[in-house]
């Protein structure tokens, strides 16, 4: 139980580490779950290292939007065009490769700086003209979909790796080290390390806590409060940029159709992982969880069978019991 | 503490849905265990899906059907069909997986069906690219696939079951072409997904089937993925761009609907007429449709479902190795052959 002395709050003890931890708590129990629950025929489905490959891989391109949606919700934001980023970047790619035959750095830098020239925009237009994230991302969604329509015509471009067609290289996005332990996987624990620093241990990932938190303070404490978020929305673009990248190798194809809903998924990943959407709250480490917590649900369902219609429900209801989760923790 | 109670209480709620859900499988499998270790080994080491066959006889066959977008009543009617084929053999049992357009989803709806060892995979990739790497995966792991009317690039498939949208798609525009406006007419068309075969091989149909009347003019085309909602939207454009249409041909019957309604918005419904496809014989389906009015032919587009279920039984049970294409036939539906065929079909 924690001990409160007079004046002084010293949280110690099995309740207050569990609360710290809940996300990562409801993470353990779904394992569990999943390792007793998906067994057949004597052999454990779930507990095999192809289906926890194919687990990780499959949620790499959410973790990794949500690792830029989580610094976006942090300010208090959010933001709606990472699917269409992630689309336009997609087609973009495939067809400067397979149509204009880019090579492989050419074409990455070009994918992550309309990444960041998207996330520019948005930043913008909210600091200067001093609209709302939803609105400006939500015109911004719609652009960039209209852009990767244009872009390819409305095709998808099919890629192919060799001379005369798209870099190897780039294929390498879609392979798995040592045959075993998928490339995207690996750069999505890259990128949670990575900002998990950033926010925990540099100026910069204070500013944005405390912008967050509290923005009119931390402006009159002198942070550039309007820089900061500019900043956060390149990064949440340049992030949907490079899983735009993975997912055109993963699918071996340019889509300007694809990605529509994933802000909705990295959104549920971010906060599911505790984060509040009033923002100020939340960590890497938590969206992280939350976004494997949504890959497992899929995979435990999609390995017993469960009817699609009901997979939606079950989804939902686990969301909301995570934001009640949260809620319960902002009033203590 | 409460909170953790309510974490757990919900939690061992969804086991329970789980276990409920999956408890049935396995009573039915403990007691085939024995005979499946040996039926799998012997599976395994087989070349590829097409001769896994005679091994050894099991209890039950658990059948993997990848669907790529539920949101289609084509493709509800098409697992209906699988569901009624499966229902007269009650060894198979078939798993439904949805991935509502979205290629990543299908990837991971079917590595599931790899990872829980599926005896045979029915699969409509959402689009021949994106799928091609999973399906061959499948294949290459001995499970036989059989592909129902949208293919893959390659080969890497047992079989594919479909009907001939080239044809289908040059008799629609021989119709417009000679029996409906022999004298010409201007042509909108509204196509579905892009990367899909059935969509390609219809259009290239199309434009085959009106080649000879130089008369008849298409005037523009847009794309409305298959759903009637966005062929509301974009056929108003189109009309809005065009005042002079006589004839509006949609790649299905629901976008063939949409644009009906489009045309009704603008007042202009009663000046064109309206050609579809698939035909289903459902309330809300093409030959209805026509019986109705609002479209002056639609064809008939089978799904493919039963031929499926029979090619498993084939191949599973009988031993047989099977056609790597059956092409399914189609029915021409004009107003006087609508009310029959409705009917014939098992329409209510």
């Amino acid at each position: 139980m924690p001990q409160e002395t007079k004046g002084q709050l010293r949280p110690v003890g099995v309740k207050s580490v569990l609360k710290r931890f809940e996300s990562i708590l409801g993470l353990i129990v779904l394992l569990i779950v999943a390792s007793f629950v998906c067994i057949k025929n004597g052999k454990n489905l779930f507990l095999d290292i192809s289906n926890i490959m194919n687990v990780l891989r499959a949620v790499s391109e959410n973790g990794i939007i949500a690792a830029g949606m989580t610094m976006v919700i942090l300010l208090g934001g959010i933001d709606l065009s990472v699917g269409s980023i992630l689309g336009l970047v997609g087609t973009g790619t495939a067809a400067l490769m397979m149509h204009n035959h880019w090579g492989f750095i050419p074409t990455v830098l070009a994918g992550l700086a309309i990444g960041a020239a998207y996330g520019l925009f948005n930043g913008i237009v909210i600091t200067k003209m001093k609209m709302q994230p939803f609105l400006v991302t939500l015109a911004s969604m719609n652009m960039a979909r209209g852009l990767a329509r244009i872009w390819s015509n409305g095709a998808g471009v099919p890629l192919s790796y060799g001379p005369g067609l798209a870099p190897i290289e780039f294929e390498f996005l879609q392979e798995r080290l040592g045959g075993v332990v998928p490339v995207p996987a690996i750069l999505f624990i890259l990128i949670a390390v990575i900002f998990s620093v950033v926010l925990k241990r540099t100026a910069f990932g204070r500013q944005i806590y405390a912008t967050g938190g509290n923005k009119r303070a931390s402006f009159l404490a002198g942070i550039k409060v309007g820089a900061v978020t500019v900043w956060v929305f390149v990064l949440s673009g340049v992030l949907s940029a490079l899983s735009g990248m993975i997912h055109a190798a993963q699918v071996t194809q340019g889509g300007p159709n694809d990605g529509i809903g994933y802000e909705l998924n990295a959104v549920a990943a971010v906060c599911i992982g505790g984060s509040s959407l009033a923002g100020g709250k939340g960590t890497i480490f938590g969206t992280v969880v939350g976004a494997i917590i949504l890959g497992l649900l899929d995979n435990i369902m999609g390995l017993n069978g469960i009817n699609s219609n009901i997979q939606m429900i079950v989804k939902g209801l686990i969301l909301i019991l995570a934001v009640f989760m949260q809620a319960e923790r902002s009033r203590d | 503490m409460k909170k953790l109670c309510l974490i757990l209480a919900l939690l061992l709620a969804l086991t329970a849905v789980l276990a409920a859900c999956g408890s049935k499988t396995a009573t039915a499998e403990t007691t085939t265990a024995a005979a499946e270790t040996t039926a799998a080994a012997a599976a395994t080491t087989a070349a590829a899906g097409d001769t896994t066959a005679a091994a050894a006889k099991k209890d039950q066959y658990v059948i993997g059907m990848s669907q790529c977008n539920l949101g289609e009543p084509w493709r509800v009617a098409m697992n209906d069909q699988i569901a009624a084929a499966a229902a007269k053999h009650p060894e198979f049992k078939v798993i439904y997986s949805d991935a509502a357009q979205d290629n990543s989803k299908q990837i991971a709806d079917i590595e599931n069906f790899i990872q829980m060892g599926v005896d045979l995979l029915i699969a409509s990739p959402n689009e021949a690219t994106p799928l091609t790497n999973v399906i061959k995966k499948a294949y290459e792991a001995g499970i036989p696939v059989i592909l129902l009317d949208r293919k893959i690039d390659g080969d890497t498939y047992t079989q594919f079951i479909g009907a001939d949208n080239v044809y289908m798609g040059r008799e629609a525009g021989k119709y417009v072409a000679h029996t409906l406006f022999p004298d010409g007419a201007n042509l909108l068309e509204v196509k579905g997904l892009e990367g899909t075969s059935g969509g390609i091989d219809r259009d290239k149909g199309i434009a085959e089937g009106i080649a000879d009347n130089a008369k008849i003019k298409i005037l523009q085309k847009c794309n409305a993925d298959w759903l009637r909602e966005k062929a509301i939207t974009e056929t108003e454009s189109m009309l809005q761009a065009n005042s002079d249409v006589q004839c509006i041909i949609a790649l299905n019957d629901p976008m063939a609907e949409g644009a009906y309604t489009a045309a009704k918005n603008l007042g202009r419904e009663k000046d064109i007429k309206f050609i579809g496809f698939d035909g289903l014989p459902t309330p809300d389906g093409g030959i209805k449709s026509v019986m109705d009015g609002r479209l002056s032919l639609t064809l008939v587009y089978p799904t493919g479902g039963a031929e499926a279920i029979q090619s498993a039984y084939d191949l599973l049970e009988g031993g047989k190795t099977l056609e790597k294409t059956i092409t399914l036939g189609t029915e021409i539906i004009t107003p006087d052959t609508a009310a029959e065929a409705y009917t014939r079909y098992g329409g209510k």
